[in-house]
This record gives structure tokens, C-alpha cells and sequence, in this order.
């Protein structure tokens, strides 16, 4: 079965076969292959003038992507840390996402930058960050959140499609594994904008991001065993957010738990409780809604401190229990 | 289009665009003057030879990126009057349909991939076009305008290293007013000649006098024929000089009045008219009717756009986002 | 005029403990019919008028306009002949009696010492609340077992039911244990038999009253009323459904639908509290074959319907052997037969 870099990477070929304008731009993107080997092949298979090697230089690079897209190409843009797009954020957050707007529709920017994001490797501070909220509070720009690979080879080849800027947030963890469901093969798309429901239960309703989706799997697995069922769902799409399943589900189950990576402090996820207290589900619930994320600290170095920092999976199994147990 | 001076048309058009940038910005600034426009506007009267020469060595699908002060570079690549007006009026019929505004005016059709509110915005991005001209061998050029403040964006190191290193059919275009806002190029530099900094990058730069459309004419078309034929990027400075203040908010406060006075008569209307009649190409009689066409020109723009249909909030949510073809 | 009868603030709501006083439609010595406004009362959340119960002249008036009234206290009494309640008891003790009633149905909502959460503000999960607020559970009431003193669903089903309507379900208990007991009193028989047909209830009373209607020597009233028990949770109603048969089958279907309606949820139309000159009790919806028969004083029949089979029911005739013989009876209890199983 795929890991999620190969599921990547088939997605980019499977783009470069059907458009030609579609072409991959970044740091050591080409000849080595990229720095978690995601692009790794693609240079001998397609050439120096599809694979653009290039100076560290995001600002420069995104913009020129922005360009490229704005003249009739499809660019890829890859980041190599996603703590390095706020080297790029002028051109990620004032001109890519704001032309089709500012210039009345006039231009557009089809254009995807991928960048690889998440705690867990030791990098530390600078180059283990969830930036979700930076790009999702972001108009005009769509954010895209795999946590499979399966999931990752079709929202990718959807955001390639998309005539609009895509953020594509891939976790270093998940690169080199496989995920539960194989890969389908040839040019299959995931629809941007929909979440999709992973199981389903009447217990409790579980709203996770990424990495966290595994982690939540694993704890619905377990206390599925012990009668306790829950629905998890995947945004996969954090911008634009489709909420409907995470309604239909707390109107059955009554019970709300999120859980995304990133520091709970103005995170993504805070998204999808404010539009669910705003909510006529709302009424349907019989418990506080809970939420899980990562300590509002910057990633630390140690391993046992880095694990602390985010939830892991023991934390997901406790809120679900407690939650499940404390209000019937 | 070829040189200024080559033939009675070229003199005309070089004169006509001109004088239709001059009268604009005048109009821009009674109009903004009245409370009629809305938000800031950043003015480029004094600095309308930089654009126009550019522009004449420019074909239609050759592509700009412009700046904040971008009135001028929109109207030299052959912009609408009628819409530019109606946009910095907040009307319907506007280029951004009233979402833009002064500062992110584009045109696709003359080649006018948009104003940027941001300094060194549109450097990497032109950098980018000129990739996807390589790349899809469409054999144009995309000259990004910038001011001097913008060199020392890092927005501009890139680009440029960018395009040196890829040779990019690309035209970095300075138009060196010797102010980025209220920090004179002498204090910001600590070099003397601007053109230095090409070397940095391995891309050739030459100095132009920014007011003199013939020289900057001169300097473009070389440029341009260096992009096109693969060569690769060139620096262009084009010495000029704001005569208004940064924006409406400013109040000439960093300049003297002698200063002021000295480039007033280096102004390039006046400079290249005379030029004209010395050549024999058109006669004052001629040159006058055609600042007047210029100022009808813009009457006629100002009256249609007043009249237009005020931008509609309704569509707001869905403009933000391109829909997919089927 | 035989009977002092005091209209009193009527209750509109559940959390209704007094009414404002509007205004007065009738003086000292006006004479009225059944139906006509007596005066206007007003709370937070309804205005209402209230209508003369019955015929009868206005004795005296026993409040000012703008005056706050507590529920279930008199605003006005009037002199009237005809019974008035379900229950006639045919003499002077009734103001008394219903003296007596008046002060069962005025409650005063205050929260029960144990297990009270004294802060205004009330901690519930919001499904919770919403639940209690549609079984008229004040929240004040429930014991909270979830977090933080938090009110829980758990805690919601278990709720004890509301003083109020406990108070409310014990007054309409006396009421009908009291017309029981004189029941007893009354020399009676009852006699039954099998009908193998179907019908509805509204068809039934129709039937009924055209048949009491055919007999009116047998009659003590000139009027023709049937009183359906109704159980709510509150107890039972009974609404009276005055001269059925002159109304069109369908009217009077939607009439028992909505009257039904109403009454489960405690709102029976205070003009359709009297006037009863005969009473049904519908045991069979119950699957109950038969139930005591119960005759009310100044009614001189009242109908029992059991549950026989999947096609046949029982019904049971109760007469007042003062008004109607043994004979008389058979006859009528025939004739309803024949009139239902003609339709």
C-alpha cells in the first residue's frame, strides 16, 4: 500500500500527464529528490523545465508562482517547512489570495502550495508548527488538511484542479506510512469543501484534523469494543468548511469532542464550535463541547516534552470516557 | 511601436499618452479634492515620460506589473479611461468592479496583470510571468514598474536573483523619484548610482533620465530586445521625480521649495513638446490640440463614470473565489 | 335565581400565579346569557375574555379595573339557575362546595426545600433545558448530578413532576371523588350490550343525544348535553358537548378531535365545562371490557363503553331510577343500538 509521500507524488505525475502547464517549483524539489522525498523521481521523469530546482528565496518563489499561475500555468509550489511560508506571506496572503477579488474577477491564481507541517520529528520550534488558522483565517485562499493517504492522492489532484489558490498541508509523520485504505489507482478526485464522515457511532461525535484523525481512529476502535460508539468525522477541508455531517451527527449523538494539533488558542478548531454554538444543533447537545489541542507553548526539543505538547491518543481515549460518562 | 520621434504618428501617441496621464491625475486629484473618491491616491504627475517610453517599446501581450502609484503605468499600456475613473469612483462598471480601487487596478486584455498596494508586490510576480513566457514559449516580455523604495525589499532580491539566474525575459523598471515616502534615496542607499546593484545579481543596468520619454524609449526597446531574445532580465533606473507628495496625506514636508521648483522645469511634456517642433514632426498649434484631446478624453471618462451604477454588495461573498469550468 | 356563582381569575398558563383585571363588560343587575363577556383580564403573555358560564343576572362586581388578581379568586358573582361545573348537586350547598374547589386549584409555585438549586441562574446542558421547559419542568426544581452542578438529560427524566400540576392533578381528584360519593346516593341500575360495529366516538354521542332527545319525557333538563371523560395529566376533564346532534357529523368530529385535544393538555373551554345532562366514559381505548358504572347527580344517564373484541364493544347504560324505569332504559339503550349500527 502507498505511504502518503507516493500517494503525493502519483497525484503530481498523474497532474504533469493530463496538463502540461502544471509544473513543480521549490527547494531541492528536483534533483534530490525533495526533502522528505516526496517529488523523488519526478526530475529524471520530467525534465529540468518542469521540475524548477531554486534559491532559497519563498518570497520569490511563491511570487513567481503567483505569476506563473496568473499567466496560464498551473504551478505546484513546495515550501519545505511550512514555518517558512511566513518568509512568502506577503505572497501567499496579500496577492495570492486577494487578486481575484481586488481585480473584480478579472485574474485568478490557480495555483497549489504544498508544505509539510506538525510535531513529532524533533525539529523543534521553528520547523514543527500547525499554522491552519494562518492560512484558513486567510479570504480567498481554500486549505486542504489529508490525514491518508488515499485522501491526500484526491484532494490533491482537486486542488490542482481548482482555479483557485490551495493550501496543502501535509504531516511529516504520516509521509512514510501507509494509511487504513489502499490507494485507488489511476485519476481519481476527492471533492474540496466536503468532510467526510470515517465511522460512524450514537455516543459521541468526534471532529478531528490530520494526524489527529489517526489518533482519534484508534480510540474509537478501542471503545467500540467496550459498547461505547462514536462518530468520527474529517473536515479534509478546513477552508471552506463543510459542517453539515458534524451537525447531523450531534443531533444523534448529543456529545462533541474536537481535536486538532495546533495550539488551542485561536486554532482552526475552534472553527467548528463556534459554528456549532451558533448552531440549531446547538439544542441537540447534552454535554459541554470539548475541545483538545496543543499547549499554547511553541514546539519544544526533547521528545518527552514534545509529545506533552500535543494531544496524543491516552488524552483523546480519557476526554472521550469522561465525556461519555459524565453527562447521559 | 517604435521611437517617439521616428514619425509624426509616434510623436503624437507619445505626446497624447502623456498629456492623457497628466490630465488624469489632474482630474484624479480635483475629484479626490471634492470628497468624491474614496480611501488614499498616490499620484505620479511629473513622472509620465518613465510609463510612456516604457510602454512604446511594449507590444499588446507583453505584460506589466505596476505599483501603489500605478495610475500612469495603466494608462501608458493602453487602460480605459471610462473604467479606470469608474473604479476609484466605487462603480459597477470599475475594473474591480469597485473592489479594488486606485492601488490594484489590472487589465488583461493590454496585458496589465495589476496595480500592488504592497512595495515590491509585483516584482516577483512579473518574475513569474516572464517564467510562464518562457515556459510556454509565447515569446513576450513582463516588465515589473517599482519605485526606489522597493530595491530594498526583499521582495526584489529574490526576483531579481530569480531572474538573473533563470534569464528571464523580464524588465525591472525603477522609477527612481528619490523618495520612498519620506526617505530620500541618500539616506536609504548607502551607494550613490542604483544601476550598481545589477551587478549584484549579474544582470546589466543602465541609468535613463526618467523624464525624457526619448531616452527612456531608447533604453526599453534594447532592454526589451534583450528579454525576447533569451538573453535575460535587465535593470533599468529611470531618474525622475514626484511633484505632489507621497499620497493625498502627505504635506510636502521633506522637500524644499527650491527643490521643487528646480525639477517643475524639468517636466517631460514641455521637454518633449519642444522636442517635436524642433524636429518638424507637428507644430505647437498641433501639440496643443492634442493636450486638449487628452483633457476631453478625461471630461468624457469623469462625466460617464459619475453617472454609472454604483458597485452592488450583493455579489461580494461570491467573488472571492474563481468557479470551475465544468 | 337558585345559585350564587362566582367567576373567578381564570389560570392561562403554567406559570401564571395572577391576572390583571382590564376592565368590566357588565354592571350590578345586568342580565346575561351563557357566552357573553363579563370582563377582561390580561397577563404578561395572554389577554382573555372572560364569558358568562351561564344564564343569569350579575349580583355584584369584587374588584376595580387595573386591580392584580390572584388566580382562582372571584372577580365577580353572579344569580343564576342553571348548574354550573360537571357537577350540579342540586342545592345550596354548591357554594360552598365550589368555594372549596376554588381554593384546591389556587397554587402558589414555590420551589420544594430538598434538592433546590438556589442561585437564579441555573446550570442545564442546553438540550436539557429545552426539555424541561416543554414538560413545564421548572428547572429550579431538578436536582443536578452532571459537572459543575450542571443539570443532565439524566437528570431531567428523572424529575419529579411539577408541585404545581401535582397540586393541580390533587384538586381534580377531590373534585371527581366528591360527585362519586353522591353518585352512591343516587337509586340506580345499569344494564349492558354488545354492539358488533364500529364507530367513533363523535358518531357515538350523536347517536346519544338524538336518542335522549327523542325521550323527552325522560329528560330533566330541555337541553341535550354529553359529557365525554377525557384523562390528561392533570387528571380527567370533562368536557361538554352541548346539543351534538344538531351539529353537521363532520363539525362535531372536529369538534371531540380538537375538544380532546385541548383537554389532555389540561385547556378545557370554560363553556364547555357545563351543562351536562348525560356523561360517556370510553374505557375500551383502555381494553378495559367494563368499568363501574358512574351516574352523576342531576344526570339521569350516563354510558359506559368497554372493549369486547376486535369488532364488537360493549356499552353499558347507568339510569337514575327517580327519572326512568327499567323498561324505559332497555328501550333507550336499544335504540341507541340501532341508531349506531345504521350508519
Amino acid at each position: 500500500m502507498l505511504t502518503m509521500a507516493e500517494a503525493i507524488r502519483e497525484a503530481m505525475c498523474i497532474a504533469f500527464d493530463e496538463r502540461p502547464e502544471v509544473f513543480l517549483l521549490g527547494e531541492d524539489v528536483g534533483i534530490y529528490g525533495g526533502a522528505f522525498g516526496v517529488s523523488a523521481d519526478m526530475y529524471h521523469r520530467y525534465g529540468a523545465e518542469r521540475v524548477l530546482d531554486t534559491p532559497i528565496a519563498e518570497l520569490g518563489i511563491v511570487g513567481a508562482a503567483v505569476g506563473a499561475a496568473l499567466s496560464g500555468m498551473r504551478p505546484i509550489v513546495e515550501i519545505q517547512f511550512s514555518d517558512f511560508t511566513a518568509q512568502a506571506m506577503d505572497q501567499i496572503a496579500n496577492q495570492a489570495a486577494k487578486i481575484h477579488f481586488m481585480l473584480g474577477g478579472a485574474l485568478h491564481v490557480p495555483m497549489v502550495l504544498r508544505t509539510p507541517q506538525g510535531s513529532g520529528t524533533g525539529a523543534a520550534a521553528q520547523h514543527s508548527q500547525n499554522l491552519e488558522p494562518w492560512f484558513a483565517s486567510v479570504p480567498g485562499l481554500k486549505v486542504v488538511v489529508p490525514s491518508n493517504p488515499a485522501d491526500a492522492k484526491g484532494l490533491l489532484l482537486s486542488s490542482i484542479d481548482d482555479p483557485n489558490p490551495v493550501i496543502f498541508l501535509e504531516h511529516k509523520l504520516l509521509y512514510k506510512i501507509p494509511g487504513r485504505d489502499p490507494v485507488p489507482e489511476g485519476s481519481t478526485r476527492i471533492p474540496l469543501g466536503v468532510s467526510k464522515v470515517v465511522r460512524e457511532g450514537k455516543d459521541l461525535t468526534i471532529v478531528a484534523t490530520g494526524i489527529m484523525v489517526n489518533k482519534a481512529w484508534e480510540v474509537c476502535e478501542k471503545l467500540s469494543a467496550e459498547g461505547i460508539s462514536i462518530t468520527l468525522i474529517d473536515p479534509r477541508t478546513i477552508s471552506p468548511l463543510d459542517m453539515q455531517p458534524v451537525f447531523e451527527s450531534v443531533d444523534k449523538t448529543g456529545r462533541l469532542l474536537v481535536v486538532q494539533e495546533g495550539p488551542a488558542h485561536a486554532g482552526f478548531i475552534n472553527e467548528v464550535i463556534a459554528q456549532m454554538a451558533g448552531s440549531a444543533s446547538f439544542g441537540s447537545l447534552i454535554a459541554p463541547i470539548k475541545r483538545l489541542a496543543g499547549m499554547n507553548i511553541p514546539i519544544p526539543y526533547a521528545p518527552q516534552l514534545e509529545k506533552a505538547a500535543v494531544p496524543q491518543i491516552e488524552d483523546i481515549e480519557i476526554a472521550a470516557r469522561e465525556i461519555v460518562k459524565n453527562w447521559r | 511601436m517604435g521611437h517617439p520621434l521616428s514619425s509624426p504618428a509616434h510623436a503624437r501617441h507619445a505626446l497624447l499618452y502623456m498629456w492623457r496621464i497628466r490630465k488624469f491625475e489632474e482630474a484624479v486629484e480635483d475629484l479626490f479634492g471634492r470628497g468624491m473618491m474614496h480611501g488614499t491616491m498616490h499620484l505620479s504627475i511629473g513622472q509620465e515620460a518613465s510609463p510612456t517610453g516604457m510602454c512604446m517599446a511594449l507590444t499588446l501581450q507583453d505584460q506589466i506589473t505596476s505599483t501603489h502609484r500605478g495610475h500612469g503605468h495603466c494608462i501608458a499600456k493602453g487602460a480605459d479611461l471610462t473604467r479606470m475613473i469608474a473604479e476609484l469612483l466605487g462603480k459597477e462598471i470599475g475594473y474591480c468592479g469597485g473592489r479594488g480601487g486606485s492601488m490594484h487596478i489590472a487589465d488583461v486584455e493590454t496585458g496589465n496583470l495589476g496595480a500592488n498596494g504592497v512595495v515590491g508586490g509585483g516584482i516577483p510576480i512579473a518574475a513569474g510571468a516572464a517564467l510562464a513566457s518562457k515556459m510556454m514559449k509565447k515569446g513576450i516580455a513582463s516588465v515589473s514598474f517599482f519605485g526606489d523604495g522597493a530595491m530594498n525589499e526583499g521582495a526584489f532580491h529574490e526576483a531579481a536573483n530569480l531572474a538573473a539566474i533563470w534569464k528571464l525575459p523580464m524588465i525591472l523598471f525603477c522609477e527612481n523619484n528619490k523618495y520612498g515616502m519620506s526617505s530620500s534615496t541618500e539616506k536609504a542607499f548607502a551607494i550613490d548610482n542604483l544601476a550598481d546593484r545589477g551587478k549584484g545579481y549579474g544582470i546589466p543596468a543602465v541609468n535613463v533620465d526618467g523624464n525624457d520619454v526619448v531616452d527612456v524609449y531608447e533604453q526599453a526597446k534594447i532592454a526589451v530586445e534583450r528579454a525576447k531574445s533569451g538573453e535575460g532580465p535587465t535593470l533599468i533606473i529611470a531618474e525622475t521625480y514626484r511633484w505632489k507628495g507621497h499620497s493625498r496625506s502627505d504635506k510636502n514636508l521633506y522637500r524644499t521649495k527650491e527643490e521643487i521648483e528646480e525639477w517643475r522645469e524639468r517636466d517631460p511634456i514641455p521637454k518633449f513638446t519642444s522636442k517635436i517642433i524642433e524636429a518638424g514632426l507637428m507644430t505647437k498649434k498641433q501639440c496643443d490640440a492634442i493636450a486638449q484631446e487628452a483633457t476631453d478624453a478625461i471630461i468624457a471618462a469623469v462625466n460617464e463614470s459619475v453617472k454609472a451604477k454604483p458597485a452592488d454588495p450583493a455579489g461580494l461573498l461570491d467573488a472571492v473565489f474563481k468557479k470551475a469550468s465544468a | 335565581m337558585s345559585f350564587k356563582y362566582p367567576v373567578v381569575m381564570p389560570k392561562m398558563s403554567m406559570t401564571m400565579e395572577t391576572g390583571e383585571l382590564i376592565i368590566f363588560h357588565v354592571k350590578v343587575g345586568d342580565h346575561v346569557k351563557s357566552g357573553d363577556v363579563l370582563f377582561e383580564v390580561m397577563t404578561d403573555k395572554i389577554d382573555m375574555e372572560v364569558d358568562a358560564p351561564a344564564d343569569g343576572v350579575i349580583d355584584s362586581l369584587l374588584a376595580e379595573p387595573g386591580a392584580v388578581i390572584e388566580i382562582g379568586k372571584p372577580v365577580l358573582i353572579m344569580l343564576t339557575d342553571t348548574e354550573v361545573m360537571a357537577f350540579d348537586f342540586g342545592n345550596e350547598e354548591v357554594g360552598a362546595v365550589q368555594e372549596e374547589q376554588i381554593e384546591q386549584v389556587e397554587v402558589k409555585i414555590t420551589p420544594p426545600a430538598a434538592a433546590v438549586i438556589l442561585n437564579e441562574s441555573v446550570k442545564a446542558v442546553p438540550k436539557a433545558r429545552s426539555e424541561a421547559a416543554k414538560r413545564g419542568v421548572d428547572l429550579r426544581t431538578i436536582a443536578a448530578t452532571g459537572p459543575d452542578k450542571t443539570i443532565t438529560m439524566h437528570d431531567v427524566n428523572n424529575a419529579q413532576v411539577d408541585p404545581a400540576m401535582a397540586a393541580r392533578q390533587k384538586a381534580n381528584r377531590a373534585l371527581i371523588a366528591k360527585g362519586i360519593e353522591m353518585s352512591r346516593g343516587i337509586a340506580q341500575a345499569s344494564f349492558s350490550r354488545t354492539v358488533n360495529s364500529d364507530f367513533d366516538t363523535a358518531t357515538l354521542i350523536r347517536a346519544w343525544a338524538g336518542v335522549l332527545r327523542s325521550r323527552p319525557d325522560l329528560a330533566i333538563h330541555p337541553h341535550v348535553g354529553v359529557a365525554l371523560i377525557i384523562e390528561s395529566k392533570y387528571g380527567s376533564a370533562l368536557p361538554v358537548f352541548k346539543d351534538p346532534d344538531h351539529l353537521a357529523h363532520e363539525d362535531l368530529k372536529a369538534l371531540v378531535a380538537s375538544t380532546s385535544e385541548a383537554a389532555k393538555n389540561g385547556k378545557v373551554p370554560l363553556a364547555m365545562l357545563t351543562g351536562a345532562t348525560t356523561t360517556i366514559f370510553d374505557v375500551s381505548r383502555y381494553s378495559m371490557n367494563s368499568s363501574t358504572p358512574l351516574l352523576f347527580p342531576n344526570q339521569v344517564t350516563s354510558l359506559t363503553v368497554g372493549y369486547g373484541t376486535e369488532s364488537e364493544k360493549n356499552i353499558s347504560l347507568t339510569i337514575d331510577l327517580n327519572f326512568c324505569d327499567f323498561y324505559d332504559g332497555a328501550l333507550l339503550l336499544d335504540a341507541l343500538v340501532a341508531s349506531i349500527t345504521k350508519h
